[in-house]
């Protein structure tokens, strides 16, 4: 990968937020005015339910540099108890990108509320300065110029 | 006749069948009884084509299961996939290996089977011979001209090639396991490792193992109710004998059993050539290993516990044209045997570009399952974790 001289390397973050609350959450984040790094790429889904963990795999596969899974809190989805299933195959995530080879930072799960705006700036700031120390994931594969 | 104990030694009655059985033909005079007295519509056996090729054949024909007796180490076949194509509205009886009744079992979970209509006649298992590897074994090490063996035996950890001489006189050669296997030949490399030994979950447990050195008979555990009612049946009407197993045979098995299984473990922590690497250079042998893949789907189309038909998701968001270091069809069949694949091997048997897929979906898979606390193919009651809405582990962490 190719980087121009003095420009410092970006990550580029791959977050799934729910309707209900994460996704809320990240527009909180917005209305109270708060620096969110530019990092981050969101995609909404209408609960973390379904997040297919095909979904994680590809976006790893595309050359994300960290994926995030996020929902409401646990007992808070609006679809009964859909984030249970979420925690269960984020387990299996975690542990397929770690037997991988992957380091264990590229893979993260975080109940956020609607109203836990600065919860979602923290996490994309935490999530960026880490991966920002590990260096880009090897599964990248940007053309050459 | 109420069964009093778990532990048998049985044969058939009928002296042809005992003499062309592996042991004492109890498997194969039991399916005979099981098709006469209606308990099944069919039997799936292996008809012997060769010692490198046996091939399933599905049938009411009494006299056809009978032909069919006896052990075949060189062939792998696991017939889950067979019962699933061409039984599973049937009610069959069949022998399995640990692998066969496992998958089996997975299948039922997963609602393409009926266990109440299958009857499994579990076979202890040692291990199978891949067909290929076992050729070059008989020219290499045996010095033999491969189609020229006519019989194959493994006893007291020495395997036994029989051939036929020009003039139809037969020479009996052998050689230790332990000696091919430092050399790359004998067993499969999936049975090297294969630590369920005793298929327990089957109806029947039948094998060897604390027989008597030298009788002509079989010994049986008794794992089910079906099981135990099918056995009672056939002696009742004739077709088997039995007499309780001595302590020390019963003994004798569970030591056997105990060896193999620490042999098997140490097996396969020798052949983890992965657990000695870094995680990037893990990542590395991955990626290098899986680009090999040219998607012919058959490591699939096998795979003894999946049970997705052509539309499935590994399918069907795998795409050519993608560059991924590793194509989405094998993350995704790796993540998707996480907490289901028994180990069986089948996978690489078939790949026509030699991945070493045991080795990389049991490094997937035996982690995830002792994290899970889950061993597939032994229960129906225990659903795949994967499909679980609570936490299987959350239980264990309190
Ligand atoms: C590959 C293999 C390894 C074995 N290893 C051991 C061992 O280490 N220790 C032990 O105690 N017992 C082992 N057994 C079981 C043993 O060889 C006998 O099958 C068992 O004792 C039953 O004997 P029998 O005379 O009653 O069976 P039989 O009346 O001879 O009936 C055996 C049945 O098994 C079927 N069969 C043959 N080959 C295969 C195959 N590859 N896969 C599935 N079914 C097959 C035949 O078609 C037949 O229907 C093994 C069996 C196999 C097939
Ligand atoms: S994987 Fe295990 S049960 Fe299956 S054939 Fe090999 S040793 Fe037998
Ligand atoms: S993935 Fe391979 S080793 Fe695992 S169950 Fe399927 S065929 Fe057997
Ligand atoms: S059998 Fe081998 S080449 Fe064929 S799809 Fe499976 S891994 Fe790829
Ligand atoms: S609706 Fe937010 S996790 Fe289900």
């Amino acid at each position: 990968m190719e980087e121009s001289k003095g420009e410092e390397w970006e990550p580029k973050i791959l977050a799934f937020c729910c309707n209900w609350c994460s996704y809320a959450g990240a527009d909180a984040a917005g209305l109270e005015r708060r620096q969110v790094p530019p990092t981050i790429r969101v995609i909404r889904v209408m609960c973390s339910g379904r997040i297919d963990p095909a979904f994680v795999l590809m976006g790893l596969l595309e050359g994300a540099d960290a994926v995030l899974v996020t929902g409401c809190h646990i007992g808070d989805c609006h679809y009964v108890n859909a984030n249970y299933k979420t925690r269960n195959r984020y387990e299996f995530l975690k542990e397929f990108v770690d037997e991988l080879g992957l380091e264990p930072e590229r893979l993260w799960l975080r109940w956020i509320s609607a109203s836990e705006g600065s919860l979602f700036a923290e996490m994309v700031r935490e999530v960026t300065e880490k991966i920002k120390k590990i260096g880009p994931s090897p599964l990248r594969r940007e053309w050459k110029k | 006749m109420k069964l009093k104990s778990k532990y048998y030694l049985a044969w058939a009655k009928d002296e042809k069948i005992r003499k062309k059985g592996a042991n004492g033909g109890f498997v194969t005079a039991t399916l005979v009884s099981a098709l006469e007295n209606d308990f099944i519509d069919a039997a799936l056996v292996f008809e012997k084509k060769s010692v490198y090729e046996g091939i399933p054949v599905l049938t009411s024909d009494p006299e056809v299961v009978k032909k069919c007796a006896g052990s075949l180490h060189g062939v792998p076949i696991n017939l889950t996939r067979f019962v699933v194509e061409y039984a599973a509205k049937k009610r069959i009886g069949l022998p399995t290996k640990p692998c066969d009744a496992r998958g089996i079992i997975e299948q039922a979970k997963r609602r393409q089977v009926n266990l109440d209509n299958i009857f499994m006649i579990g076979l202890n298992c040692g291990g199978t011979l891949h067909p290929l590897r076992m050729r070059e074994m008989a020219a290499v090490f045996y010095g033999l001209d491969p189609d020229s063996v006519v019989r194959e035996e493994i006893k007291e950890g020495k395997i036994f090639l029989i051939s036929e001489e020009e003039g139809g006189e037969e020479k009996e050669k052998w050689m230790k396991i332990d000696e091919l296997e430092q050399k790359g030949y004998g067993r499969r490399d999936a049975c090297k490792s294969c630590t369920v030994k005793i298929p327990t979950m089957a109806d029947l447990a039948c094998g060897n193992w604390g027989v008597p050195q030298g009788e002509e008979k079989t010994f049986v555990e008794v794992c089910s109710e079906k099981g135990g009612a099918i056995f009672e049946n056939a002696m009742e009407s004739g077709y088997v004998e039995a007499e309780e197993a001595p302590g020390k045979g019963i003994e004798a098995r569970k030591k056997i059993e105990a060896g193999m299984q620490k042999l098997a473990a140490s097996w396969k922590e020798r052949m983890d050539e992965v657990s000695t690497l870094s995680r990037s250079e893990r990542f590395e042998f991955y990626v290098d290993e899986l680009k090999n893949c040219i998607h012919c789907g058959a490591c699939k189309a096998v795979c003894p516990v999946c049970a997705c038909e052509d539309d499935s998701k590994c399918l069907d968001m795998n795409d050519e044209r993608d560059s991924y270091a590793i194509s989405m069809y094998n993350v995704l069949r790796i993540f998707h045997l996480m907490d289901s694949c028994i180990h069986c091997g089948q996978c690489e048997d078939v790949c026509p570009v030699d991945i070493p897929l045991t080795l990389i979906q049991r490094r997937f898979s035996e982690r995830m399952q002792r994290h899970l606390g889950y061993v597939p193919g032994m229960d129906i009651t225990e659903k795949p974790p994967l499909y679980e809405t609570e936490l299987r582990w959350s239980a264990r962490v309190e």
